[in-house]
């Protein structure tokens, strides 16, 4: 019986899509006036490449400061600097792959 | 000084000659690599002047589309269409020189030079302060007309032939002040041994003629041996003698071309040189068979006097000459002092003498190439150093 409802459970989870970056990230952002997506080219024009980017991200992910955010001083005022992640490193750099490549400009051009 | 051209010494020596092509040589390719360096300097300046000209017009360029970047950077991914542009054309790459979006034709991109031209476009480097869509580097490259290479090559070819003709001139009028030291000493020889040979003739002729007419039965051998002496030294400066009337007097006039029996004629002049040979102890090894040449008489005994004098001159005491005629074929082997390599092709130049402790103005060889090579008879010379040398001629 219990082994029928783990199958089950895994289906459905594998049906619905939804990733570590849905399941974790994207739930306390969708209250945010900014989407991801302007988040992700607020980093893009200040730190550029793709491993600087990422590495960034990684990094102010697990220690958040006013000084390595990408946001304005108005928006961190109003609503503060996020707690440290409590994702495992790989379960970060998982997220943070799937975020870069959902909202990347390379290949996206035309 | 100035000393007066004779028809002898118009033409250049061998050596003379060859001095002067390598001067002339070697000033030519180091004013040929003077030329390239100061080419290339021009042309690279010339690119320099050219590309900062551009600089202006392309830096304009990269500030529209930095601010159409700007736009398209506000509306992603709204708007996804690159900024185009009619004037030129342009790529953006990130901060690890990755290609985020390029139009560009010439794809090789030199990031570390600010504006550059490779393969007839230019190419203007500019980095953004703000990294709009993620890209550090904007790439403006506009096609290169080409009409400032041809001006600058036109000029270049222009500029560079004159240099050349001005410097070649300059070249051969300093080679010129160079040999010409040389040129009048050899010139004062020639004029010197010119003058002085008409008075040797007749106390020469007269010791010869009064050493035959002595008769040697009455006299003591002691005399006799020194008779031979004056014998052998007259003869040495009889060949000398009929050297310089033949080079100041004789080499013009016409040829009396007929058969001579080459056998006979160095059976002659063998028995002519057998007192000087015999001064020096040198025996005479005559292989000859029946030989015939068309030729002046008077130029192949000049030919056969100098080769054996020569050889004589050259022996050492004790030693031997080997004389062979064959049909077509002429050959002298002496066991003398030999010549080394490097100095064979000058032995038969003019004034070229290996050995100073001998006598002689080195003018007898040059007599022999002269001849030869006017009836087309063939030299050639082997030698070893301490061994000996030997000349054969064919025709």
């Amino acid at each position: 019986m219990v082994k029928k409802f783990v199958i089950v459970c895994l289906l459905i989870v594998s049906l619905s899509g939804n990733d570590i970056f849905d399941n974790r990230c994207v739930p306390c952002h969708k209250d945010l006036p900014t989407s991801l997506q302007q988040m992700f080219m607020q980093y893009l024009k200040l730190y550029s490449s793709q491993k600087n980017v990422k590495y960034v991200l990684k990094y102010y992910l697990k220690h958040p400061s006013k000084e390595l955010s990408a946001m304005s001083d108005l928006f961190i005022d109003v609503y503060g600097i996020k707690n440290p992640t409590k994702l495992s490193d790989k379960e970060l750099k998982q997220a943070i792959d799937i975020y870069w490549d959902r909202y990347k400009v390379i290949d996206k051009l035309k | 000084m100035s000393v007066s051209k004779s028809k002898v010494t118009n033409s250049i020596l061998k050596s003379e000659k060859k001095s002067l092509y390598r001067f002339l040589a070697l000033y030519i390719t180091m004013i040929t690599f003077l030329m390239l360096v100061l080419g290339s300097y021009y042309f690279s300046t010339q690119k320099q002047i050219m590309l900062a000209k551009q600089r202006a017009t392309l830096s304009k360029y990269a500030y529209e589309q930095t601010k159409k970047l700007k736009a398209l950077h506000h509306y992603f991914p709204e708007e996804r269409t690159y900024p185009r542009d009619d004037r030129f054309k342009s790529a953006i790459y990130d901060m690890d020189f990755i290609k985020i979006f390029s139009l560009l034709e010439q794809k090789d991109i030199k990031f570390d030079k600010d504006i550059y031209l490779k393969n007839g476009y230019i190419h203007f480097v500019k980095i953004l302060d703000n990294y709009y869509l993620g890209a550090k580097y904007l790439i403006i490259e506009t096609e290169d007309s080409g009409v400032w290479l041809e001006v600058i090559y036109k000029k270049m070819a222009i500029y560079s032939l004159i240099s050349f003709i001005l410097f070649v001139s300059l070249g051969i009028f300093l080679a010129k002040l160079f040999i010409k030291p040389m040129r009048d000493s050899i010139m004062l020889l020639d004029r010197f041994i010119k003058d002085t040979t008409h008075e040797l003739n007749t106390p020469l002729s007269t010791i010869l003629a009064n050493i035959e007419m002595m008769d040697k039965e009455v006299m003591a051998p002691k005399n006799i041996k020194k008779l031979d002496r004056i014998n052998s030294a007259a003869k040495s400066v009889s060949v000398l003698y009929k050297d310089l009337t033949y080079i100041t007097l004789e080499h013009n006039r016409s040829n009396e071309d007929e058969d001579i029996n080459l056998q006979e004629l160095i059976k002659q002049r063998v028995e002519y040189f057998d007192a000087l040979a015999h001064s020096k102890q040198i025996t005479f090894k005559l292989e000859l068979s029946y030989s015939t040449i068309h030729i002046d008489k008077n130029k192949i005994t000049r030919v056969i006097d100098n080769l054996i004098s020569n050889a004589i001159k050259y022996n050492k005491r004790g030693g031997y000459i080997k004389l062979t005629t064959k049909e077509h074929f002429f050959s002298i082997e002496d066991s003398g002092i030999g010549i080394a390599k490097e100095k064979l092709p000058y032995m038969f130049d003019r004034y070229m003498r290996f050995d100073n402790s001998e006598g002689g103005f080195g003018i007898g060889l040059s007599i022999v190439k002269n001849i030869t090579k006017e009836y087309n008879i063939k030299i050639e010379t082997t030698s070893t150093l301490g061994k000996g040398t030997r000349i054969v001629l064919t025709w």
